[in-house]
């Protein structure tokens, strides 16, 4: 059993992450940090898709399919590090928007993550 | 299996070396992507002077990714293949020549971004906020080729703990 404050704790870290990522665009009146969330949203299901694609009834840990997945995801998380990096760079958002959208994003995923271990643990028998 | 130093080190398994060296791809993949991208942004909005990113410097890029996917797309298996082998004799050497054009293409996408940061960036003696759009550039190549080299040693590791990098 996964615990029930642990549940709540990553429930109180997914919110933080929301309120820092929310906080980042709505102080300087400039929306483009949210596309950090919709990246961060979007990392975790190259890999989901395809591992159920490619195997749908046995475990299978490599192939091509599964490869391709975790290639995405390994794209989809730098692209949230180097998006808002890239934006502030040239001016578009403001630095410290940039650093509170990187840390709300890192805390969202890192949320979804520990989710999917926590429900993958307690499925296994 | 008896440790390969003094000290009984525990080395990874190669199911996990293997998702690491894929992750790792993805990830150089998207910085030396993100890399040109924020240069070609930069000079778009944010520039000081009056040389901007065209199109024929995402040439190089093009070709470099085109590369990657040509030489990631072949089967190591077919490669080592001889008269006796399960793919016949024939598919060797035209899995060989698959695999030169994609190298000569990822070298090429390298080379042609060299050439643009010489001839476009160094030879005027731009200064620096400009000349970090060609700089970006050959950046951008090389992190792909890098992350080409990960994702092709990654999917030829093989199983019972032997690293065959052998290319």
């Amino acid at each position: 059993m996964a615990g029930l404050k642990t549940i709540i704790a990553l429930s109180f870290v997914l919110a933080i992450g929301f309120l820092l990522v929310i906080l980042s665009s709505a102080l300087f009146g400039n929306y483009f940090p949210l596309l950090v969330v919709a990246t961060y949203c979007l990392a975790p299901l190259p890999n989901a898709v395809c591992s159920r694609w490619s195997n749908p009834d046995d475990f299978e840990s490599t192939g091509p399919g599964l490869d391709l997945g975790r290639f995405l995801t390994g794209f989809f998380v730098v692209m949230g590090i180097a998006l808002p990096a890239a934006l502030a760079h040239s001016g578009i958002i403001q630095v410290s928007a940039m650093v509170m959208s990187i840390l709300g994003g890192l805390l969202i995923y890192g949320t979804i993550i520990s989710f999917t271990m926590f429900f993958q643990e307690e499925s296994d028998f | 299996m008896s440790h390969p130093f003094r000290i009984p080190v525990k080395l990874p398994s190669s199911a996990t070396c293997r998702s690491a060296g894929v992750y790792t791809s993805g990830a150089l993949f998207s910085l030396g992507f993100w890399f040109f991208v924020d240069a070609a942004v930069y000079s778009k909005v944010a520039n000081p002077g009056d040389v901007h990113i065209k199109f024929p410097e995402w040439i190089p890029l093009i070709c470099s990714v085109l590369g990657m996917l040509i030489i990631n797309s072949i089967e190591k298996s077919r490669l080592m293949a001889d008269s006796f082998s399960y793919s016949g004799g024939d598919v060797a050497w035209k899995a060989k020549l698959v695999l030169f054009m994609g190298f000569a293409m990822l070298a090429g996408g390298l080379a042609g971004s060299v050439c643009f940061l010489i001839l476009g960036y160094i030879v005027p003696e731009y200064p620096w906020p400009t000349l970090y759009f060609g700089v970006a550039n050959v950046i951008a190549n090389s992190l792909i080729m890098l992350s080409c080299v990960s994702l092709w040693l990654s999917q030829n590791i093989e199983e019972d703990y032997t690293y065959n990098l052998s290319l």
